[in-house]
Protein backbone atom coordinates (compact mmCIF):
# COMPACT_ATOMS: atom_id res chain seq x y z
CA UNK A 1 0.00 0.00 0.00
CA UNK A 2 2.46 2.39 0.93
CA UNK A 3 4.88 1.46 -1.99
CA UNK A 4 1.63 1.88 -4.21
CA UNK A 5 1.47 5.65 -2.92
CA UNK A 6 5.44 6.56 -3.32
CA UNK A 7 5.19 4.98 -6.81
CA UNK A 8 2.07 7.38 -7.01
CA UNK A 9 4.32 10.33 -5.84
CA UNK A 10 7.68 9.52 -8.13
CA UNK A 11 5.35 9.07 -11.37
CA UNK A 12 3.72 12.21 -10.49
CA UNK A 13 7.07 14.34 -10.14
CA UNK A 14 7.72 12.59 -13.97
CA UNK A 15 4.64 13.56 -15.03
CA UNK A 16 4.21 16.96 -13.54
CA UNK A 17 7.86 17.53 -15.11
CA UNK A 18 6.61 16.73 -18.72
CA UNK A 19 3.30 18.32 -17.76
CA UNK A 20 5.44 21.72 -16.85
CA UNK A 21 7.75 21.35 -19.86
CA UNK A 22 5.21 20.79 -22.63
CA UNK A 23 3.13 23.82 -20.97
CA UNK A 24 5.85 26.31 -20.48
CA UNK A 25 7.55 25.31 -24.20
CA UNK A 26 3.82 26.50 -25.74
CA UNK A 27 4.09 29.80 -23.53
CA UNK A 28 7.73 30.75 -24.35
CA UNK A 29 6.96 30.04 -28.15
CA UNK A 30 3.32 31.45 -29.04
CA UNK A 31 2.61 35.02 -28.07
CA UNK A 32 -1.45 34.20 -27.76
CA UNK A 33 -1.87 37.94 -26.56
CA UNK A 34 -4.37 39.06 -29.03
CA UNK A 35 -2.81 42.82 -29.51
CA UNK A 36 -4.02 44.92 -32.74
CA UNK A 37 -1.89 47.02 -34.27
CA UNK A 38 -1.82 50.56 -32.85
CA UNK A 39 -3.19 49.33 -29.02
CA UNK A 40 -0.77 50.35 -26.31
CA UNK A 41 -3.10 50.11 -23.77
CA UNK A 42 -0.72 48.38 -21.22
CA UNK A 43 1.43 51.02 -21.39
CA UNK A 44 -0.42 54.13 -20.23
CA UNK A 45 -2.52 51.98 -16.95
CA UNK A 46 -0.63 52.05 -13.79
CA UNK A 47 0.50 48.14 -13.66
CA UNK A 48 -1.33 46.90 -10.56
CA UNK A 49 -0.09 43.46 -10.94
CA UNK A 50 3.63 43.94 -10.72
CA UNK A 51 3.34 45.99 -7.88
CA UNK A 52 1.31 43.31 -5.43
CA UNK A 53 3.39 40.65 -6.72
CA UNK A 54 6.35 42.82 -5.51
CA UNK A 55 4.65 43.34 -2.25
CA UNK A 56 4.28 39.88 -1.57
CA UNK A 57 7.63 38.43 -2.17
CA UNK A 58 9.07 41.34 -0.24
CA UNK A 59 6.48 40.18 2.56
CA UNK A 60 7.52 36.71 1.78
CA UNK A 61 11.09 37.46 1.70
CA UNK A 62 10.89 39.16 5.48
CA UNK A 63 9.61 35.12 6.52
CA UNK A 64 12.27 33.83 4.70
CA UNK A 65 14.94 36.10 6.22
CA UNK A 66 13.55 35.06 9.79
CA UNK A 67 13.03 31.38 9.47
CA UNK A 68 16.61 31.61 8.54
CA UNK A 69 17.38 33.42 11.07
CA UNK A 70 15.78 30.95 14.10
CA UNK A 71 15.63 27.40 12.71
CA UNK A 72 18.20 27.47 9.74
CA UNK A 73 21.57 28.26 11.10
CA UNK A 74 21.64 25.99 13.83
CA UNK A 75 18.74 23.35 12.45
CA UNK A 76 19.87 20.60 14.83
CA UNK A 77 22.34 19.93 18.01
CA UNK A 78 24.50 16.55 17.39
CA UNK A 79 24.41 14.02 19.75
CA UNK A 80 27.71 14.96 21.43
CA UNK A 81 27.14 18.53 21.93
CA UNK A 82 23.74 18.06 24.24
CA UNK A 83 25.06 19.52 27.64
CA UNK A 84 28.01 21.08 26.15
CA UNK A 85 26.95 23.51 23.59
CA UNK A 86 24.89 26.17 24.99
CA UNK A 87 22.39 25.90 22.53
CA UNK A 88 21.90 22.28 23.34
CA UNK A 89 21.65 22.30 27.05
CA UNK A 90 18.10 22.60 29.46
CA UNK A 91 14.91 22.89 28.97
CA UNK A 92 13.67 23.74 25.37
CA UNK A 93 12.48 22.47 21.85
CA UNK A 94 15.81 21.20 20.54
CA UNK A 95 16.09 18.99 17.55
CA UNK A 96 19.29 16.64 17.89
CA UNK A 97 20.85 14.67 14.92
CA UNK A 98 22.69 11.03 15.40
CA UNK A 99 22.32 7.22 13.91
CA UNK A 100 20.05 5.14 15.17
CA UNK A 101 21.80 2.31 17.20
CA UNK A 102 21.53 -1.11 15.59
CA UNK A 103 19.47 -3.43 17.90
CA UNK A 104 17.77 -0.10 19.87
CA UNK A 105 14.51 0.25 18.62
CA UNK A 106 11.93 -0.75 21.10
CA UNK A 107 8.41 -1.27 19.35
CA UNK A 108 4.95 -1.28 21.32
CA UNK A 109 2.68 -4.54 20.61
CA UNK A 110 0.50 -2.49 17.89
CA UNK A 111 3.80 -1.84 15.89
CA UNK A 112 4.92 1.72 16.78
CA UNK A 113 7.71 2.32 17.90
CA UNK A 114 8.35 3.49 22.01
CA UNK A 115 12.33 3.97 22.26
CA UNK A 116 15.67 3.77 20.37
CA UNK A 117 18.95 5.54 21.02
CA UNK A 118 20.38 7.44 18.58
CA UNK A 119 24.66 8.01 18.39
CA UNK A 120 27.10 10.34 16.82
CA UNK A 121 30.85 11.21 17.82
CA UNK A 122 31.00 8.65 19.90
CA UNK A 123 28.29 9.35 22.41
CA UNK A 124 25.05 8.13 22.43
CA UNK A 125 21.19 9.28 23.66
CA UNK A 126 18.12 7.34 24.55
CA UNK A 127 15.25 8.76 22.84
CA UNK A 128 11.62 8.21 24.01
CA UNK A 129 9.40 8.19 21.28
CA UNK A 130 6.02 7.00 23.18
CA UNK A 131 4.37 10.05 22.27
CA UNK A 132 6.20 11.24 18.88
CA UNK A 133 4.33 11.66 15.35
CA UNK A 134 4.35 8.68 12.66
CA UNK A 135 7.07 7.41 11.44
CA UNK A 136 8.96 7.99 8.37
CA UNK A 137 8.63 4.46 6.31
CA UNK A 138 13.15 4.60 6.29
CA UNK A 139 13.31 4.53 9.65
CA UNK A 140 15.61 1.99 10.67
CA UNK A 141 18.60 1.01 12.41
CA UNK A 142 22.28 2.76 11.18
CA UNK A 143 19.98 5.77 9.80
CA UNK A 144 20.80 8.76 10.67
CA UNK A 145 18.04 10.58 11.90
CA UNK A 146 16.93 14.35 13.24
CA UNK A 147 14.86 13.99 16.19
CA UNK A 148 12.49 16.96 17.50
CA UNK A 149 11.88 16.88 21.48
CA UNK A 150 12.66 17.74 24.64
CA UNK A 151 15.46 16.94 26.92
CA UNK A 152 14.34 15.75 29.89
CA UNK A 153 17.16 13.85 32.66
CA UNK A 154 18.99 13.02 30.14
CA UNK A 155 16.86 11.66 27.35
CA UNK A 156 15.16 13.22 24.23
CA UNK A 157 11.71 13.02 24.57
CA UNK A 158 10.96 12.79 21.00
CA UNK A 159 7.64 14.22 19.47
CA UNK A 160 8.67 14.17 15.93
CA UNK A 161 11.30 12.70 13.70
CA UNK A 162 12.80 13.54 9.94
CA UNK A 163 15.30 10.76 8.80
CA UNK A 164 18.35 12.80 7.14
CA UNK A 165 19.23 10.96 4.27
CA UNK A 166 23.14 11.18 3.55
CA UNK A 167 24.72 11.95 0.38
CA UNK A 168 25.47 8.39 -0.72
CA UNK A 169 23.92 6.37 -3.47
CA UNK A 170 24.12 2.85 -4.00
CA UNK A 171 22.59 0.66 -6.36
CA UNK A 172 20.32 -2.02 -4.13
CA UNK A 173 22.06 -5.37 -3.77
CA UNK A 174 19.80 -8.10 -1.98
CA UNK A 175 22.60 -10.08 -0.34
CA UNK A 176 24.64 -7.26 0.80
CA UNK A 177 21.21 -5.99 2.94
CA UNK A 178 20.78 -10.15 3.75
CA UNK A 179 24.34 -9.63 5.32
CA UNK A 180 23.82 -6.65 6.79
CA UNK A 181 21.00 -7.49 8.70
CA UNK A 182 22.06 -8.56 12.02
CA UNK A 183 25.34 -6.62 11.60
CA UNK A 184 26.76 -3.71 13.23
CA UNK A 185 26.24 -0.35 11.45
CA UNK A 186 28.73 -0.78 8.89
CA UNK A 187 29.28 2.87 9.12
CA UNK A 188 29.86 3.54 12.62
CA UNK A 189 28.61 7.13 13.64
CA UNK B 1 5.54 26.68 -32.91
CA UNK B 2 4.51 29.99 -34.86
CA UNK B 3 3.24 33.10 -34.59
CA UNK B 4 0.17 33.39 -36.41
CA UNK B 5 0.22 36.49 -38.33
CA UNK B 6 -0.57 36.39 -41.42
CA UNK B 7 1.43 38.02 -44.16
CA UNK B 8 -0.44 40.48 -46.24
CA UNK B 9 -1.56 41.80 -42.29
CA UNK B 10 1.78 42.98 -41.62
CA UNK B 11 2.77 44.26 -44.80
CA UNK B 12 0.09 46.37 -45.59
CA UNK B 13 0.06 47.63 -41.53
CA UNK B 14 1.90 51.04 -41.60
CA UNK B 15 4.83 51.70 -39.04
CA UNK B 16 8.59 51.49 -39.63
CA UNK B 17 9.45 49.33 -36.70
CA UNK B 18 9.82 45.62 -36.26
CA UNK B 19 7.54 44.88 -39.17
CA UNK B 20 9.66 42.01 -40.84
CA UNK B 21 10.23 39.72 -37.60
CA UNK B 22 6.39 40.12 -36.50
CA UNK B 23 5.90 37.94 -40.38
CA UNK B 24 8.16 35.50 -39.30
CA UNK B 25 7.78 32.48 -37.01
CA UNK B 26 10.07 32.57 -34.02
CA UNK B 27 11.46 29.01 -34.86
CA UNK B 28 14.58 28.64 -37.41
CA UNK B 29 16.30 24.95 -38.76
CA UNK B 30 18.65 25.60 -35.70
CA UNK B 31 15.74 25.74 -32.78
CA UNK B 32 14.05 23.21 -34.63
CA UNK B 33 16.95 20.74 -34.41
CA UNK B 34 17.40 21.89 -30.50
CA UNK B 35 13.72 21.27 -30.00
CA UNK B 36 13.73 17.64 -31.94
CA UNK B 37 17.38 17.04 -29.55
CA UNK B 38 15.29 18.07 -26.53
CA UNK B 39 12.31 15.63 -27.00
CA UNK B 40 14.77 12.72 -27.90
CA UNK B 41 16.65 13.67 -24.94
CA UNK B 42 13.50 13.26 -22.24
CA UNK B 43 12.69 10.13 -23.80
CA UNK B 44 16.00 8.73 -22.59
CA UNK B 45 15.97 10.30 -19.59
CA UNK B 46 12.43 9.26 -19.04
CA UNK B 47 13.94 5.21 -19.92
CA UNK B 48 16.86 5.82 -17.54
CA UNK B 49 15.38 7.68 -14.75
CA UNK B 50 12.14 5.19 -14.55
CA UNK B 51 13.67 1.68 -15.56
CA UNK B 52 17.27 1.59 -16.42
CA UNK B 53 18.83 2.83 -13.48
CA UNK B 54 18.97 0.82 -10.03
CA UNK B 55 17.20 1.36 -7.14
CA UNK B 56 19.10 3.28 -3.93
CA UNK B 57 20.10 0.92 -1.29
CA UNK B 58 18.43 2.84 1.53
CA UNK B 59 15.96 5.27 -0.57
CA UNK B 60 14.73 2.99 -3.30
CA UNK B 61 12.66 4.23 -6.27
CA UNK B 62 12.53 7.19 -4.83
CA UNK B 63 16.09 7.98 -5.47
CA UNK B 64 14.83 8.38 -9.02
CA UNK B 65 13.04 11.84 -8.41
CA UNK B 66 17.06 12.77 -8.11
CA UNK B 67 17.17 12.80 -11.93
CA UNK B 68 14.98 15.62 -12.30
CA UNK B 69 15.49 17.72 -8.85
CA UNK B 70 19.56 18.21 -9.75
CA UNK B 71 19.37 18.94 -13.34
CA UNK B 72 16.97 21.60 -12.64
CA UNK B 73 18.18 23.29 -9.92
CA UNK B 74 21.30 23.40 -12.14
CA UNK B 75 20.07 24.88 -15.14
CA UNK B 76 17.92 27.35 -12.61
CA UNK B 77 21.69 28.16 -11.43
CA UNK B 78 22.58 28.68 -14.99
CA UNK B 79 20.06 30.41 -15.82
CA UNK B 80 20.42 32.92 -12.90
CA UNK B 81 23.60 33.39 -14.08
CA UNK B 82 23.24 34.40 -17.74
CA UNK B 83 20.51 36.71 -16.71
CA UNK B 84 23.32 38.34 -14.74
CA UNK B 85 26.00 38.30 -17.85
CA UNK B 86 23.65 39.35 -20.17
CA UNK B 87 22.65 42.44 -17.80
CA UNK B 88 26.16 43.54 -17.33
CA UNK B 89 26.41 43.46 -21.16
CA UNK B 90 23.22 45.59 -21.69
CA UNK B 91 25.23 48.11 -18.74
CA UNK B 92 28.23 48.02 -20.82
CA UNK B 93 28.39 51.17 -23.41
CA UNK B 94 30.24 49.32 -25.98
CA UNK B 95 27.43 46.29 -25.73
CA UNK B 96 24.46 47.91 -24.81
CA UNK B 97 21.50 46.73 -26.66
CA UNK B 98 18.25 45.87 -25.45
CA UNK B 99 18.92 42.23 -27.10
CA UNK B 100 21.23 41.63 -23.50
CA UNK B 101 18.41 42.79 -21.79
CA UNK B 102 15.66 40.22 -23.25
CA UNK B 103 17.93 37.60 -23.26
CA UNK B 104 17.87 38.44 -19.11
CA UNK B 105 14.21 38.38 -19.39
CA UNK B 106 13.97 35.69 -21.12
CA UNK B 107 16.40 33.57 -18.82
CA UNK B 108 15.21 34.86 -15.34
CA UNK B 109 11.96 33.55 -16.33
CA UNK B 110 13.56 30.00 -17.73
CA UNK B 111 15.00 29.88 -13.99
CA UNK B 112 12.25 30.51 -12.32
CA UNK B 113 10.46 27.66 -14.05
CA UNK B 114 13.12 24.77 -13.80
CA UNK B 115 13.35 25.69 -9.95
CA UNK B 116 9.41 25.88 -9.15
CA UNK B 117 9.81 22.34 -10.42
CA UNK B 118 12.99 21.46 -8.56
CA UNK B 119 10.76 22.48 -5.21
CA UNK B 120 7.51 20.57 -6.22
CA UNK B 121 10.31 17.18 -7.17
CA UNK B 122 11.91 17.78 -4.14
CA UNK B 123 8.79 18.02 -1.48
CA UNK B 124 7.71 15.05 -2.71
CA UNK B 125 10.98 13.34 -2.46
CA UNK B 126 11.79 14.80 1.41
CA UNK B 127 7.88 13.58 1.98
CA UNK B 128 9.30 9.98 1.04
CA UNK B 129 12.56 10.37 2.57
CA UNK B 130 12.40 12.91 5.19
CA UNK B 131 9.00 12.06 6.09
CA UNK B 132 8.06 16.02 5.68
CA UNK B 133 7.27 17.89 2.65
CA UNK B 134 8.99 21.10 3.79
CA UNK B 135 11.42 21.73 6.69
CA UNK B 136 13.50 25.39 7.67
CA UNK B 137 16.50 24.31 6.98
CA UNK B 138 19.63 26.43 5.88
CA UNK B 139 19.24 24.52 2.06
CA UNK B 140 15.67 24.77 1.70
CA UNK B 141 15.41 28.30 2.97
CA UNK B 142 18.04 29.85 0.90
CA UNK B 143 16.42 28.15 -1.92
CA UNK B 144 13.05 30.05 -1.15
CA UNK B 145 14.69 33.23 -0.85
CA UNK B 146 16.66 33.15 -4.16
CA UNK B 147 13.23 31.50 -5.77
CA UNK B 148 11.22 34.68 -4.07
CA UNK B 149 14.17 36.83 -5.38
CA UNK B 150 13.73 36.49 -9.23
CA UNK B 151 9.59 36.37 -8.69
CA UNK B 152 10.38 39.76 -7.69
CA UNK B 153 12.93 40.20 -10.24
CA UNK B 154 10.16 39.43 -13.29
CA UNK B 155 7.71 41.60 -11.02
CA UNK B 156 10.48 44.65 -11.76
CA UNK B 157 10.97 43.93 -15.29
CA UNK B 158 7.09 44.40 -15.94
CA UNK B 159 6.44 47.96 -13.90
CA UNK B 160 6.53 49.47 -17.19
CA UNK B 161 7.69 52.31 -18.59
CA UNK B 162 10.44 52.48 -21.46
CA UNK B 163 12.41 49.66 -22.85
CA UNK B 164 15.76 51.48 -21.96
CA UNK B 165 14.14 52.25 -18.14
CA UNK B 166 13.20 48.67 -18.02
CA UNK B 167 16.52 47.29 -19.00
CA UNK B 168 18.39 49.40 -16.60
CA UNK B 169 16.24 48.55 -13.52
CA UNK B 170 16.18 45.38 -13.80
CA UNK B 171 20.05 44.69 -15.17
CA UNK B 172 20.84 46.23 -11.63
CA UNK B 173 18.87 43.83 -9.36
CA UNK B 174 20.09 40.53 -11.90
CA UNK B 175 23.46 41.80 -10.92
CA UNK B 176 22.95 41.71 -7.15
CA UNK B 177 20.12 38.98 -7.38
CA UNK B 178 22.86 36.60 -8.57
CA UNK B 179 25.06 36.26 -5.60
CA UNK B 180 22.73 34.26 -3.70
CA UNK B 181 23.60 31.27 -5.76
CA UNK B 182 26.76 30.36 -4.01
CA UNK B 183 24.44 30.81 -0.81
CA UNK B 184 22.01 28.78 -2.20
CA UNK B 185 24.82 26.27 -3.32
CA UNK B 186 27.22 25.81 -0.38
CA UNK B 187 24.56 26.52 2.46
CA UNK B 188 25.06 22.65 2.78
CA UNK B 189 28.83 23.32 3.61
CA UNK B 190 28.34 26.85 5.86
CA UNK B 191 25.53 25.60 7.96
CA UNK B 192 24.09 22.37 8.97
CA UNK B 193 20.66 21.18 6.67
CA UNK B 194 18.50 18.27 6.78
CA UNK B 195 18.98 18.22 3.41
CA UNK B 196 22.37 15.77 1.71
CA UNK B 197 25.39 17.41 1.00
CA UNK B 198 26.69 17.62 -2.28
CA UNK B 199 27.04 13.96 -3.75
CA UNK B 200 28.67 14.93 -7.34
CA UNK B 201 31.61 16.29 -6.76
CA UNK B 202 32.47 13.93 -3.63
CA UNK B 203 31.84 10.82 -6.12
CA UNK B 204 29.91 9.20 -3.73
CA UNK B 205 27.12 8.05 -6.20
CA UNK B 206 26.50 4.77 -8.00
CA UNK B 207 27.71 4.93 -11.53
CA UNK B 208 24.46 4.58 -13.56
CA UNK B 209 23.04 6.93 -11.21
CA UNK B 210 25.73 9.42 -12.19
CA UNK B 211 25.56 8.67 -15.77
CA UNK B 212 21.38 8.87 -15.65
CA UNK B 213 21.94 12.34 -13.80
CA UNK B 214 23.81 13.26 -16.95
CA UNK B 215 21.53 12.48 -18.88
CA UNK B 216 18.90 14.64 -17.40
CA UNK B 217 21.74 17.60 -17.31
CA UNK B 218 22.38 17.30 -21.03
CA UNK B 219 18.72 17.27 -22.10
CA UNK B 220 17.80 20.03 -19.08
CA UNK B 221 20.32 22.18 -20.90
CA UNK B 222 19.28 21.68 -24.47
CA UNK B 223 15.62 22.49 -23.17
CA UNK B 224 17.05 25.84 -21.68
CA UNK B 225 18.51 26.47 -24.81
CA UNK B 226 15.79 26.01 -26.70
CA UNK B 227 13.21 27.77 -24.55
CA UNK B 228 15.67 31.15 -24.93
CA UNK B 229 15.66 31.53 -28.16
CA UNK B 230 11.94 31.24 -28.60
CA UNK B 231 11.13 33.34 -25.57
CA UNK B 232 14.00 35.99 -26.29
CA UNK B 233 12.43 36.64 -29.95
CA UNK B 234 9.14 36.46 -28.75
CA UNK B 235 9.90 39.18 -26.31
CA UNK B 236 11.53 41.15 -29.52
CA UNK B 237 8.07 40.97 -30.73
CA UNK B 238 6.47 42.10 -27.86
CA UNK B 239 8.84 44.81 -27.75
CA UNK B 240 8.27 46.01 -31.49
CA UNK B 241 4.90 46.21 -31.25
CA UNK B 242 4.82 47.81 -28.35
CA UNK B 243 7.28 50.64 -30.46
CA UNK B 244 5.12 50.28 -33.57
CA UNK B 245 1.86 51.34 -31.34
CA UNK B 246 3.78 54.56 -30.07
CA UNK B 247 4.45 55.08 -33.31
CA UNK B 248 1.13 54.96 -34.69
CA UNK B 249 -0.73 56.91 -31.12
CA UNK B 250 2.00 59.69 -32.50
CA UNK B 251 1.11 59.40 -36.15
CA UNK B 252 -2.42 60.31 -34.82
CA UNK B 253 -1.85 62.80 -33.05
CA UNK B 254 0.36 64.50 -35.52
CA UNK B 255 -3.04 64.52 -38.00
CA UNK B 256 -5.42 65.66 -35.25
CA UNK B 257 -2.93 68.87 -34.58
CA UNK B 258 -2.65 69.50 -38.26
Amino acid sequence: MIAMQYALKILGSYGLTVAGVVAYAIYTAVDLTPREPGDDGPRKRRRWGPILVLAVVIAGGGVVVSKFLTSAIDYYCNVDEIGAKGSCTGDRRIRVQGTVDQGSIVESPDGGVEQFSISFNGKSVPVDYSDGAAMPALFAACIPVVVEGRLRGGRVVGTNLEVKHTEKYEAENADRIATSENAPCSQPA
Amino acid sequence: MTMTTTASESSTAPGPVGIRSLRSATATPFTRAIGLATIAGMVWLLGFGLFVSPKDQVQKDAVRIMYVHVPTVYLAYLAFTVTAVASLAYLWKRTRSLTWDRIAGASAEIGVFFMAICLITGSVWGSISWGTYWVWDARLTTTAFLFATYIGYLAVRRLGGSHESRARRSAIMAIIAVVEIPLVHFSVEWWRPLHQNESVSKGELDGLMLFTLFVGIVTFTLFYAWLLLHRQRVMYMEDAMDDRGLDLALAERRQEVQ
